[in-house]
């Protein structure tokens, strides 16, 4: 018997999830980030954290967070997650586009994707690759969670029962952030011919749609709805939120990966192989 | 009823204005091996990528085995070996072709018994835990091969199966083409016409993204008319001519090239045609290298009367 729809989503995943895990290049890409966000973890957010729990017990009505725009940490009752919050929320987008640019492009190019084609379906290889890329992002988010974690019992053992909603809640929200990111390098890496003509076209098209729904926004408030075509639109909105708050917005990257992921699916059933 | 394995109807594919094929008609059933062959931009290529599921055609319909190319139905019934794709270097080659056989529904196990067994096939059993990167051209085609023959596909389409190999692989292809036919059926596409001369009994001609109306079956049993080819070490050629012209029964003798004559002869006159040439040799103590019935397909395909 055939293999279904959801057997091949499965395989293809996997496959991906050894070429992160499993091979050289892959490797050397979850080192680079493993030392990036220990930097990240080790200096400014365990810093950062530790200036939140002192504030905390000085002066009520003023805080150094509210001077420089960031008041809403002080709502996380565990502020290293809130930090956690706000470096993820820029990292994480970011890591996405140059992690998922190169779901079909090169595959395509080389003609790898012609043996895994005739195999399976262009649908199959589309959102297995898509399933996959989102797999090994969502490990990477819940590791930088646990490191988090980590830091907090480092400082105070008991809130250990308190921080794991926080670490759910987080970690949720991240993978729903990512997703449309995710969704717009699948729909480009089904178009272009390598990673970095998909990271160009991503940049390129995010800062026109963003510069130009917002000055149509602008002088026309009517049209204020357009921005979420904007994959992280809701970035800033859900910066200002904290704990389960957050996922208020999650309707946002739902409905835009799903947009996304439909135009993706259209350009990959048309391409030659 | 029974579909035809292929079933290609009013086929056009255009790329960027020029037509590489033109309202291309063809029915096959399953059998013994097909060949396409035809000039460099026939459209040979762009007509099995089509049937492989790798380029929607502009018009027309296509049909295997009833289905659409590509469509899921067709998994593990149809492989390819597409003339230019690599494998991917970040993987062995083992670890490649027991996912492309876990695609087609092999468990673990049995995809790593398949894997091993098709790079036994094609005789490539040392290059199991290598990458891509380290595979001479010749290695990375048969690995191509080899990927092509998992499971037990019914049609197999092969673009170029030859070029670059060796000719001991070459033989081990025509082998394993020969060992698998006609349980599976394939179409091959290729420019070497003496190696489709002998595997395949129909051929598809394909000229400037037309398919020729007929195609050519190789058997001359009926014919009015037979030829033998006869390719010579030594004589004059007009001298060869003159004598084999004067032999009973034959109608024409000509000389396409050096040292190759084509005896046209009417088999009602004389049956025993090869016997008479071969005396005809003798007693001029020429020297000849091969004697075969009918034109070389060479002949058939590009030099028709």
């Amino acid at each position: 018997m055939h293999p279904g729809f959801f057997d091949h989503l499965l395989l293809i995943g996997k496959f991906e999830l050894k070429r992160s895990f499993a091979t050289r290049s892959g490797l050397l890409s979850i080192v680079t980030f493993a030392v990036v966000w220990c930097v990240i973890l080790l200096y400014p957010l365990r810093l950062a954290a530790e200036l939140l729990v002192q504030e905390k017990g000085l002066m009520q009505g003023f805080s150094f967070f509210d001077v420089i725009g960031f008041g809403s940490l002080q709502q996380w009752p565990i502020p290293e997650f809130g930090l956690f919050w706000h470096f993820a929320l820029l990292i994480f987008p970011l890591l996405s586009i140059m992690l998922a640019a190169d779901q079909t492009c090169s595959d395509r190019e080389r003609g790898t994707l012609r043996f895994i084609v005739v195999r399976s379906s262009r649908d199959r290889v589309f959102f297995g690759r898509f399933a996959g890329v989102m797999m090994i992002q969502a490990l990477l988010i819940s590791a930088a969670g646990l490191s988090t974690l980590a830091l907090v019992l480092y400082r105070d053992a008991a809130l250990f029962s308190s921080a794991l909603p926080d670490l759910f809640v987080v970690t949720v929200n991240l993978v729903l952030a990512v997703l449309p990111f995710t969704a717009m390098m699948a729909a480009l890496s089904a178009k272009v011919k390598s990673a970095r003509q998909a990271t160009v076209w991503a940049v390129l098209i995010w800062t026109f749609l963003a510069g130009i729904i917002g000055g149509f926004a602008y002088y026309l408030p009517t049209l204020g709805f357009l921005k979420l075509l904007v994959p992280g639109y809701q970035l800033s909105a859900l910066a200002e939120l904290s704990g389960w708050q957050t996922l208020q917005l999650a309707y946002v990257p739902l409905w835009q990966s799903l947009i996304l992921l439909a135009l993706g699916r259209w350009i990959m059933a048309r391409q030659t192989l | 009823m029974k579909s035809p394995l292929i079933d290609c109807q009013q086929l056009t594919h255009v790329y960027s204005g020029k037509v590489a094929l033109s309202n291309v008609s063809f029915k096959l059933d399953a059998g013994e091996p097909v060949g396409l062959v035809g000039p460099n931009g026939a459209g040979k290529t762009t007509l099995l990528s089509i049937l492989s599921g790798f380029l929607r055609p502009t018009s027309g319909t296509v049909r295997l085995f009833g289905q659409p190319p590509g469509a899921t139905q067709l998994i593990g019934k149809v492989s390819a070996l597409p003339q230019v794709a690599r494998l991917d270097p970040s993987f062995t080659i083992i670890e490649q072709l027991v996912f492309y056989a876990r695609l087609q529904g092999f468990t673990t196990q049995q995809a790593a018994l398949e894997a091993g067994r098709v790079l036994e096939e094609v005789s490539l059993t040392e290059a199991t835990h290598e990458k891509p990167a380290v595979l001479s051209h010749g290695m990375a085609k048969r690995v191509a091969i080899a990927q092509a023959l998992i499971g037990k596909p019914a049609l197999i389409l092969l673009d170029e199966p030859t070029a670059g190999l060796d000719p001991v692989n070459v033989r081990t292809v025509r082998a394993i083409i020969a060992e698998r036919s006609p349980a599976t059926t394939f179409v091959i596409s290729s420019h070497d016409l003496a190696e489709l001369d002998r595997l395949c009994k129909h051929i598809l001609l394909l000229e400037n993204g037309i398919l020729q109306p007929q195609t050519i079956g190789l058997n001359e049993e009926q014919a009015v008319i037979r030829y033998i080819t006869l390719q010579m070490e030594t004589g004059a050629a007009s001298e060869v001519i003159a004598e084999l012209k004067a032999l009973g029964g034959v109608l024409q003798v000509t000389n396409p090239q050096k040292n190759e004559f084509i005896v046209a002869y009417d088999p009602g006159l004389q049956p025993h045609m090869d016997l008479q040439l071969m005396q005809c040799i003798n007693s001029h103590h020429w020297q000849y290298r091969q004697l075969s019935h009918g034109k070389t397909l060479e002949e058939k395909l590009f030099f028709r009367d």
